[in-house]
C-alpha cells in the first residue's frame, strides 16, 4: 500500500512532469514568459487539476479497485501522468501565493488521511494488510510535513533572494499578484534565512543575475 | 482569467464526477463499503460450482443453498485462521443457538395451536412462530489444507449441529475463484502463511442468491434480516399440504 501510494504515485507524477518538460524544450524560459496561456493563467486550472487528481487518489477504494479492475488502473496512470504534467506546466507560473494555497489544501488533505489511515481499527483496503495501511499513514503524514518544511525554506530562500535584487528579477518570477509576500518573508525569516547563508550556490547565483 | 476561471470549474467539475462514482455518491470510501452496497442493489447469484465437506457430497452450491427453502448465511473461512474466522466461528455458534432456541419455540407455539386450536391465544407469541428456517454454512477458501477431514475437526471443535451449521469447501482451484469473485472475497497473504479477507455474514436467500452482506459483529441483525426474507416458492407450498 505504502509502494502503491508513496512509490507508484510520485513516480507516475514524475513521469508525467518529465513527459511535459520533454515537450516543451525551451525550458524556463517558457514559463517565465508573459504569453502564458489564459487557460492557465498563474497555474491555477493546473494546480485545482493537480489537487483533484490527487484527492480523488486517496480515496481506499480507488487503490481497491486499481488492484482488480485494468479499466480504473489505467484511467488512474492516465490521471497521474497529467497530473504531473499540469504540476510542471503550472508551478512556475504559480508564485509563492498561489503555490501556498495549493500546498495549504494538498498537504493537510495527505496529513489527515494519513491519520485515518494509521488510526482506522479495521481495513480500508481489500486488497492490503492492516500493518500496511498503518505504514502508509505514517508515510503519508511524513511526506506532508516534509513537503511543506521544504516549501517553507524554498520559498524563504527565493524570497530573500527577491529582496536582495530589489526587484522581481529573472527566474523569480513573483507575479505581481503577490502582494503579501514581504509579510510571509518576514514571517518566514527565522529559518530559511539562517540556513540560507551556508549555501555559496546560492550567492552565486544571485550575483550572477544581478543586471 | 476567465478561461483559467472556466478549466479550473471544469477539473473540478469532473473529480466531482468521479468521486461521486467511486464513494457511491459519496456514501463510501471503501470496496467493502461499495460492495455492501452493490449486494443490495444487485443480489448476486450463487455460482454452480461444486462444493464438498463433511456431509454433503459433492453437489452444486445453489442446490446446496435451495435445499431447505429458507435463507442462508454464508461465511467465508480457512481452518488455521486464529483471527478473525475465530470472530465468525463464534457468531456463528451464537446465530446456531439462536436459530434452534427459535425454531424450538416456533414447534413449540406450533404444537399449542395445533392441541388447542379453538381457544383464542391470550398474548402472542414473544416471538413470531413461523420464521423462514435459516441454515449456516461455512466455505473454506483454503482447500489445500481444509480437506473433509480438516473441516469434520473443525466443525467439531465449534460444535456445529449439522442440521444447523454445515462447512464445505470447493476442490477446484478455478472454480474456488469464480466463487470468491461472484461473491467479492478478496483473499490476500497475511506474510504468516494465513490470509487476510474481508470476513463478512453473507445473507443468500432461498433462491441461491445473496442479498446482502453485514460486518461479522452484526449477528443480530443479520439473523432478523434472514428470517424476513420470503421461503422459497416450492417449499412454502410443500408446507401447506
Amino acid at each position: 500500500m505504502a509502494t502503491h501510494m508513496l512509490v507508484q504515485f510520485p513516480l507516475l507524477l514524475l513521469a508525467g512532469a518529465l513527459l511535459h518538460a520533454s515537450r516543451s524544450t525551451s525550458g524556463d524560459a517558457r514559463f517565465a514568459s508573459a504569453d502564458e496561456p489564459a487557460w492557465n493563467r498563474l497555474g491555477i486550472a493546473g494546480l485545482v487539476f493537480a489537487a483533484c487528481v490527487l484527492a480523488l487518489g486517496m480515496i481506499p477504494r480507488l487503490l481497491d479497485l486499481a488492484l482488480v479492475d485494468a479499466r480504473v488502473e489505467a484511467a488512474k496512470i492516465a490521471a497521474l501522468l497529467a497530473a504531473g504534467a499540469a504540476l510542471h506546466a503550472s508551478w512556475r507560473r504559480a508564485g509563492l501565493v498561489v503555490q501556498g494555497f495549493f500546498l495549504g489544501n494538498v498537504l493537510p488533505m495527505t496529513a489527515v488521511v494519513g491519520m485515518l489511515y494509521q488510526d482506522a481499527p479495521a481495513r480500508l483496503c481489500n486488497g492490503y494488510r492492516l500493518d500496511e495501511q498503518v505504514l502508509a499513514g505514517t508515510l503519508l503524514v511524513a511526506l506532508a510535513v516534509a513537503l511543506a518544511l521544504g516549501w517553507l525554506v524554498a520559498a524563504g530562500i527565493r524570497m530573500h533572494r527577491a529582496e536582495n535584487i530589489g526587484v522581481h528579477g529573472p527566474g523569480v518570477a513573483l507575479p505581481s499578484t503577490c502582494a503579501s509576500a514581504p509579510r510571509l518573508a518576514a514571517f518566514t525569516a527565522g529559518g530559511p534565512h539562517h540556513e540560507e547563508r551556508s549555501w555559496p550556490e546560492d550567492a552565486s547565483t544571485t550575483t550572477s543575475r544581478k543586471p | 482569467m476567465l478561461r483559467t476561471a472556466l478549466a479550473s470549474c471544469l477539473a473540478v467539475v469532473l473529480a466531482w464526477a468521479a468521486a461521486a462514482w467511486l464513494t457511491h455518491d459519496f456514501r463510501v470510501f471503501t470496496a467493502e463499503g461499495a460492495r455492501r452496497i452493490e449486494v443490495r442493489e444487485h443480489p448476486v447469484k450463487a455460482p454452480a460450482v461444486q462444493v464438498a465437506g463433511p456431509g454433503v457430497d459433492d453437489v452444486a452450491l445453489p442446490l446446496l443453498l435451495e435445499e431447505h427453502g429458507g435463507a442462508t448465511i454464508v461465511d467465508f473461512v480457512y481452518t488455521r485462521c486464529v483471527s478473525v474466522c475465530a470472530a465468525l466461528g463464534s457468531g456463528f455458534q451464537q446465530l446456531q443457538g439462536r436459530i434452534a432456541a427459535g425454531e424450538a419455540a416456533g414447534a413449540a407455539a406450533g404444537n399449542a395451536a395445533r392441541n388447542a386450536p379453538r381457544e383464542a391465544p391470550r398474548e402472542a407469541p414473544r416471538e413470531a412462530p413461523d420464521y423462514a428456517p435459516v441454515r449456516l454454512l461455512s466455505v473454506s477458501f483454503d482447500p489445500a489444507h481444509d480437506d473433509i477431514a480438516a473441516l469434520a475437526r473443525y466443525a467439531g471443535e465449534l460444535h456445529a449441529d449439522p442440521d444447523i451449521w454445515r462447512f464445505v469447501t470447493v476442490r477446484d482451484a478455478g472454480a474456488l475463484d469464480s466463487l470468491l469473485r461472484a461473491f467479492r472475497v478478496v483473499v490476500i497473504p497475511d506474510g504468516f502463511a494465513g490470509y487476510e479477507h474481508n470476513a463478512a455474514l453473507l445473507v443468500v436467500d432461498a433462491d441461491a442468491r445473496l442479498v446482502r452482506a453485514f460486518d461479522y459483529d452484526q449477528l443480530e441483525e443479520a439473523l432478523h434480516f434472514a428470517r424476513s426474507l420470503p421461503r422459497s416458492a416450492k417449499t412454502a407450498r410443500a408446507t401447506r399440504q
